[in-house]
């Protein structure tokens, strides 16, 4: 009687792996446990032509053989110990044909394992329906293997199935990668020691901390000759792996499957055809962009408004209940304005976050990212670049630091230096006062109001930055290297209320939690600079201004207003004020707006804040931020001091300024010297500058 | 005696707000090592 096959049935999960073990199997199956863990181990016999039968065991689903959970574990342990009573004379390695690619990277590592194995393409019932066509006999020359196409659901290609699982010795083990090329010189010295045994099974014990019989990584660790690694270049290495094989899945497929998204009639292929075409895709994209800075301006102004005006109150209410004196005053006149000067974005920051989640939630996102990848190559970035960049309209800082996944250096640092371009939420309080401030309300074709497009605009020209700074950077940075980026598409779902909900909580909490501290400080320390100052300039300014408008006949409110305004000017931060007023002045901004400049070099928002505070010393009318800034005359040519021209110059003043001193510290942590922040500070600065510049003067 | 207070709590608000930005954006001590950064996290996020 001739012995027993032992077949492993190894897939990814949801690849219909227990349908073809239920296929091979039928009744005849047992569940149980692996010795000493709770990982369900189930097999079955399957009666084979000829009156062959086969032990086939359904192994644990896993993506890949870096394992990362007990149940991954399993099934490397198994493949890699020959004495085990299960070791598979055959691997039959299932994959799904809507995600081939994906499910190969598994098929070439069991390949590379030496061990015969047989290709299952299940589900190929669906390939009419998704457009796709497959060169059988290419694809087995390619991966040197046989492949047998099934569908499971139709009971279709089984009888194959089990033929090629009895004559599993004509297969070849011929392995898809040479393990070497990963790192030739590594590999080499494990060579050496190790003469005897299969490279890629040592590669995988010292990678995954498994043993094969008597060798595990501590015994390859104990070689004298051989010199072991860092987990952090070892992981370099699985990457690197990951992407030659990808490498060579990307080839293989590239002749051996085809997808013919006209003949396909799926819902999803058919949203994925427009949505990622290449033109009408950027133009979804855009009208989506522009109705969701529509709704910002639209359903926000209410709450706006009221979280304004309530503000206004209760510092009126402050100042007139509480005692009088100097706390009361930095009650009323810094921290509550201050504060007023960020929570009444709150609405906006809501609504941006509730619109970027849906978006995320709905699968969509995965589209843009898969749009804007296109995009990127021309620039010489990959899309992996793309995801910090999107996640920089939140905030820089984690979006530097998920610049880490980016194999090529010069690619990361690329990415790194250019991600703060992209407008993160920071800047939106400034853009949405000034907006409101310089752009009129009117609507575009009746519909997109101006300030929605000026707003849209920003966020393209901060896109265009980042992008246009990585082609120059790209050209001048002399050093080769490439990295690949895989995205999978996932389904698309009507997004979860709890999932949007708990998003739009947590990233409103850390924008006014986060910069709320660092505003409420600055805010503090500005009230006291503009409250305080040295001289008889300022102690003595009641009776200097008196005096030289005595003859004037001003009213009470007048001169009250004429004594704060001499007190302001020759208070601390008027003085330093005044000292960097030549320096913005050709920008057509006032020293006010110069405090408000350097102070939000700590972070962006707290401009603002700093004009509330500012222009709330020594008022005693109930006023909003927004009319307070309308309200500023510019003291030299007279008008607003806010109008077009100014608006214009701050606006693009921002969106190139690299203000935010949280995010020169984490590229000096990621990139482990201040050379690269110092160079993005002053050349970020100086284009900000000349841009503002160039704008304030052209249209004045 | 009211403006003594007023100006003592004037100037304790002041050291205590001077104290805090010289903390975050000069001699912060080392943070955690998570490498989630969002939420009221502390790596510097606004």
């Amino acid at each position: 009687m001739s012995k027993q096959i032992n077949v492993a049935l190894i897939g990814n999960p949801n690849t219909g792996k227990t349908s073809v073990f239920n296929a091979l199997t039928g009744l005849n199956q047992k569940v149980g446990n692996y010795p000493g863990i709770t990982v369900e181990k189930k097999e079955g016999i399957c009666k084979l032509p000829r009156g062959v039968k086969a032990h086939i065991i359904d192994l644990p689903g896993t993506y890949s053989l870096n394992a990362s959970s007990l149940d991954e574990n399993v099934v490397i342990e198994l493949l890699l110990n020959k004495n085990d009573k299960d070791y598979p004379d055959v691997a039959v390695v299932v994959s799904d044909v809507e995600n081939l690619k994906r499910n190969l990277l598994l098929f070439t590592q069991i390949k590379d394992l030496q061990i015969p194995t047989i290709l299952v393409i299940n589900m190929s019932d669906r390939m009419a329906y998704k457009g796709i066509s497959l060169d059988i006999e290419y694809l087995e020359k390619e991966l040197n293997t046989k492949i047998a196409l099934i569908s499971t659901r139709k009971n279709k290609g089984i009888q194959e199935l089990k033929e090629l699982i009895t004559h599993y010795k004509e297969l070849s083990s011929e392995p898809c990668l040479n393990a070497s090329t990963i790192d030739k010189s590594y590999f080499d010295n494990l060579r050496k020691a190790f003469p005897n045994q299969l490279l890629y099974k040592l590669w995988l014990v010292i990678t995954q901390d498994v043993n094969f019989g008597k060798t595990d990584r501590k015994t390859i660790e104990a070689v004298e000759d051989f010199k072991t690694k860092s987990n952090a270049d070892l992981k370099r290495l699985q990457q690197k792996e990951t992407i030659k094989r990808y490498q060579f899945i990307n080839e293989t497929l590239k002749k051996g499957q085809t997808i013919d998204l006209n003949s396909a009639k799926d819902l999803r292929i058919k949203l994925d055809r427009i949505l990622t075409h290449k033109v009408w895709g950027y133009l979804i994209f855009g009208v989506i962009l522009l109705l969701i800075f529509q709704a910002i301006y639209d359903w926000s102004s209410v709450p706006m408004d009221f979280i304004d005006s309530s503000f206004a109150s209760l510092s009126e209410w402050t100042k007139n209940t509480l005692p009088e004196g100097a706390f009361t005053n930095l009650l009323a006149e810094g921290i509550i304005s201050g504060l007023g000067g960020i929570v009444i974005f709150i609405p906006q920051i809501a609504f941006l976050f509730l619109f970027i989640s849906i978006l995320e939630e709905s699968g969509y996102m995965s589209r843009v990212v898969f749009l804007m990848d296109r995009i990127m190559r021309r620039f010489g970035l990959s899309g992996k670049s793309v995801v910090p960049l999107i996640s920089g309209t939140a905030c820089a800082i984690p979006a530097i630091m998920a610049t880490r996944n980016i194999e090529s250096w010069k690619e990361r640092l690329i990415t790194i230096l250019v991600t703060p371009f992209t407008t993160c939420s920071a800047r939106l309080p400034v853009y949405l006062i000034i907006i409101a401030l310089v752009i009129p309300e009117g609507r575009f074709l009746g519909f997109i109001s101006y300030q929605a497009l000026t707003l849209m605009l920003l966020y393209l020209i901060g896109f265009g930055a980042a992008v246009g700074s990585a082609w120059i950077l790209n050209k001048i940075m002399n050093f080769k290297s490439k990295s690949f980026f895989v995205v999978e598409m996932p389904n698309y779902k009507l997004p979860l209320f709890k999932n949007v909900a708990l998003t739009v909580i947590e990233k409103t909490k850390a924008f006014v939690f986060g910069a709320g501290k660092i505003i409420l400080a600055i805010s503090i320390i500005l009230w006291f600079l503009a409250s305080y100052g040295p001289g008889d300039n300022f102690n003595k300014a009641e009776s200097i201004v008196t005096e030289k408008f005595a003859s004037e006949n001003l009213s009470e409110d007048e001169l009250h207003q004429k004594i704060e305004s001499h007190k302001l000017e020759h208070s601390f931060i008027g003085i330093a004020g005044h000292a960097i007023e030549p320096a913005i002045r050709p920008l057509g901004y006032d020293w006010k707006i110069g405090i408000a400049i350097v102070s939000s070099f700590a972070a962006r928002e707290v401009f603002v804040g700093t004009l509330a505070t500012i222009y709330s010393v020594g008022s005693d009318e109930e006023e909003t931020i927004k009319n307070r800034m309308a309200g500023e005359v510019n003291p030299i040519l007279g008008g607003p001091l806010f109008n077009f021209a100014s608006g214009i110059s701050l606006l693009l003043f921002y969106a190139f300024a690299m203000q935010c001193m949280s995010t020169l510290a984490i590229v000096k942590k990621e990139t482990n010297s201040w050379k690269w922040p110092m160079y993005q500070l002053v050349i970020m600065s100086a284009f900000a500058y000349i841009v503002a510049l160039v704008a304030y003067q052209i249209l004045i | 005696m009211n403006t003594i207070i007023q100006n003592i709590l004037v100037f304790t608000a002041l050291a205590l707000a001077v104290l805090f930005l010289i903390r975050k954006f000069f001699w912060s001590p080392k943070k955690k090592s998570s490498k989630a950064c969002g939420g009221d996290d502390g790596c510097g996020c606004h």
